[in-house]
């Protein structure tokens, strides 16, 4: 509870003053790279597994993000990218593949194939149509991996064995998968901040805020939110590859449409288009959740009230709330 | 007609049983004001979105300087030199008047795909921008918020963000829709002084613009060519003042 409960008061800051918002990030990072050392001393080993899922779902939330918030693509079916990207790692570990880089970066690679293909058909629809196309190609893909016998299907694919990192090492050792996944969470943070600031991410922006007017200034959109969509379905699959490898085991809920609306609630929780909302809303949205889950079997009640209450008292998500709070402090 | 800087021929758009073009020839010259006018629901706008690429013709094609652009879609037709502004003031409302032109520029900059650098280390990309918020005008305005602008102003946005492209054939679609005088009368003034950039096709109801403005008119009346000439000519037509210019000055 005490790093995830760090890492939701030091995410608002980030939009106080420039200097916290230059700084806050690296303390943030350096505690969470200390957790891993800290964590037996505190007794909080748990945790631990805990903190580490919570950067791979704020991964894929990140690249909801992207084409939600900074595209305007209103996708439901992100959990199928999700899946593409487990289930490579299932079949490859199946061929009898060792190596995590090679597993994952198959994962990146395959997911992003998948996004391209869906995003090609999708992406001439628009709005709640997009929604149910993307809805419809993530069901399609959920019963895929429920009909690979050979995988599973229904039951599922247990990983028992960790994959190899390199130098000796592997996903089994607790800390060090930590830290690779600390490490790729804050790449791929790092890289959708700066993909926002770059001229994609502005051609982006504009697309969102009027597409009409972006195509008739000569943008080609088609193109570019395909990109941005294929980008995005790529991170979602790697996600998927670092929680196939975390689980230890995949089976085919990991892409059940429920998974996708609740990264989307993550997402609009946290802030849509901001460049904090996505992990914001997974700390805020999957620790209460834990805690809740402790004290009640009733857990989904109190999470329906907050997003309720965001909804309405902070419609643009809770980084919004925060960054206009340090504004008039 | 091939020497012409753009032409459209025998332009067909059908939505169901109407027919909203019908056969429709235009022609446009390098460095003429050409006015299409007619009375309401003539299809003056279903025009200017065929040209511009956001609806497909049935049949006819479309030429700018030598370059086929029938078929082709809206945002390689900008590439081709041909540009154009909205009916309805088509800005970004939430951004500012500087981030809006950035935009507008780096459409015609580089490539939009890369994703890497930060654009505002983009100096190049800056100095254009800023080059043609002074020549619109916007240079005072130019980090107020699109939106908040007094509607004269978002007009002038809007027609730098199409001047970006740097046409040979601008497309204005009723810039002078819902404007006082005074904004009017600088609205002409701007637009005779696009006059040495690029060819335009100006569609306007205010006939007092037309005809200051305009060097030929096309007249356009259920779809279809009523006339075209000079604008003399377009005056003295009688079908012309039966169908537009009368009903105009009786309504």
């Amino acid at each position: 509870m005490t790093r995830p409960g760090k890492a939701s008061s030091a995410v608002p800051a980030a939009d106080l003053a420039p200097l916290a918002a230059r700084v806050l990030p690296w303390v943030l990072l350096a505690v969470l790279a200390a957790f891993p050392l800290l964590a037996p001393v505190l007794g909080l080993e748990y945790w631990l597994g805990f903190v580490r899922r919570l950067l791979i779902v704020m991964i894929a939330a990140t690249s909801l993000n992207f084409i939600l918030g900074y595209g305007g693509m209103a996708a439901l079916g992100h959990a199928g990218f999700i899946g593409v990207g487990a289930y490579t790692v299932v079949a490859l570990v199946d061929a009898g593949v060792g190596s995590a880089w090679l597993a994952w970066g198959a994962a990146l690679a395959a997911s992003a194939l998948a996004a391209a293909a869906i995003g090609a058909l999708s992406l001439r629809t628009r709005g709640v149509y997009f929604l149910m196309i993307t809805l419809a190609f993530a069901q399609m893909l959920y019963y895929l991996a429920v009909s690979l016998s050979a995988y599973g299907g229904d039951d599922g694919y247990g990983l028992y064995t960790p994959l190899a990192l390199g130098a000796g090492i592997d996903t089994g050792d607790e800390a060090v998968f930590f830290w690779v996944v600390l490490a790729i969470a804050a790449l791929v943070f790092a890289l959708f901040s700066r993909i926002a600031a770059s001229r994609f991410g502005h051609a982006l922006m504009g697309i969102r805020d009027n597409e009409t007017r972006m195509s008739a200034l000569g943008y080609p959109v088609f193109r570019l939110k395909l990109a941005a969509f294929a980008g995005a379905g790529a991170l979602a699959g790697l996600a998927g590859a670092l929680l196939a490898s975390h689980n230890a085991f995949v089976s085919p809920s990991l892409m059940h449409w429920t998974e996708s609306a609740t990264l989307l609630v993550m997402v609009v929780l946290g802030g849509l288009g901001r460049r904090w909302g996505a992990p914001l809303g997974v700390a805020v949205w999957l620790v209460l959740a834990e805690v809740l889950k402790l004290h009640t079997e009733y857990w989904h009640w109190p999470l329906g009230l907050l997003l309720i209450t965001v909804v309405f008292l902070a419609p643009r998500g809770l980084a919004a709330l925060f960054a206009r709070a340090g504004r008039a402090a | 007609m091939s020497a012409s800087l753009f032409s459209a021929q025998g332009l067909v758009k059908r939505f169901g049983g109407l027919v909203a073009t019908d056969h429709v020839d235009l022609a446009v010259e390098a460095g003429e004001i050409h006015a299409l006018i007619g009375p309401n629901g003539a299809g003056k706008s279903t025009v200017v979105n065929l040209i511009s690429g956001l609806l497909a013709p049935d049949a006819g094609r479309i030429v700018l300087d030598g370059v086929e652009l029938t078929g082709m879609p809206a945002h390689r037709r900008v590439r081709h030199g041909l540009s154009r502004c909205f009916q309805v003031t088509s800005v970004f409302g939430a951004n500012t008047v500087f981030d809006n032109l950035l935009l507008a520029v780096q459409a015609h900059t580089g490539s939009s795909f890369r994703c890497l650098g930060r654009r505002s280390a983009d100096t190049r990309l800056h100095a254009r921008a800023l080059a043609l918020a002074h020549e619109l005008g916007l240079a005072d305005v130019l980090h107020r918020v699109a939106a908040a602008l007094p509607h004269g102003v978002q007009r002038r946005l809007d027609l730098a963000l199409a001047l970006a492209a740097e046409p040979r054939l601008l497309l204005l679609d009723e810039p002078m829709a819902g404007m006082g005088p005074e904004d009017s009368a600088q609205m002409v003034a701007l637009i005779r002084s696009l006059r040495e950039r690029c060819a335009i096709l100006l569609i306007e109801h205010d006939m007092d613009a037309v005809f200051q403005l305009a060097d030929r008119i096309t007249v356009l009346a259920s779809g279809r060519v009523l006339a075209t000439g000079e604008v003399g000519d377009i005056r003295a037509h009688p079908e012309v003042q039966a169908v537009y210019l009368g009903s105009e000055a009786a309504a």
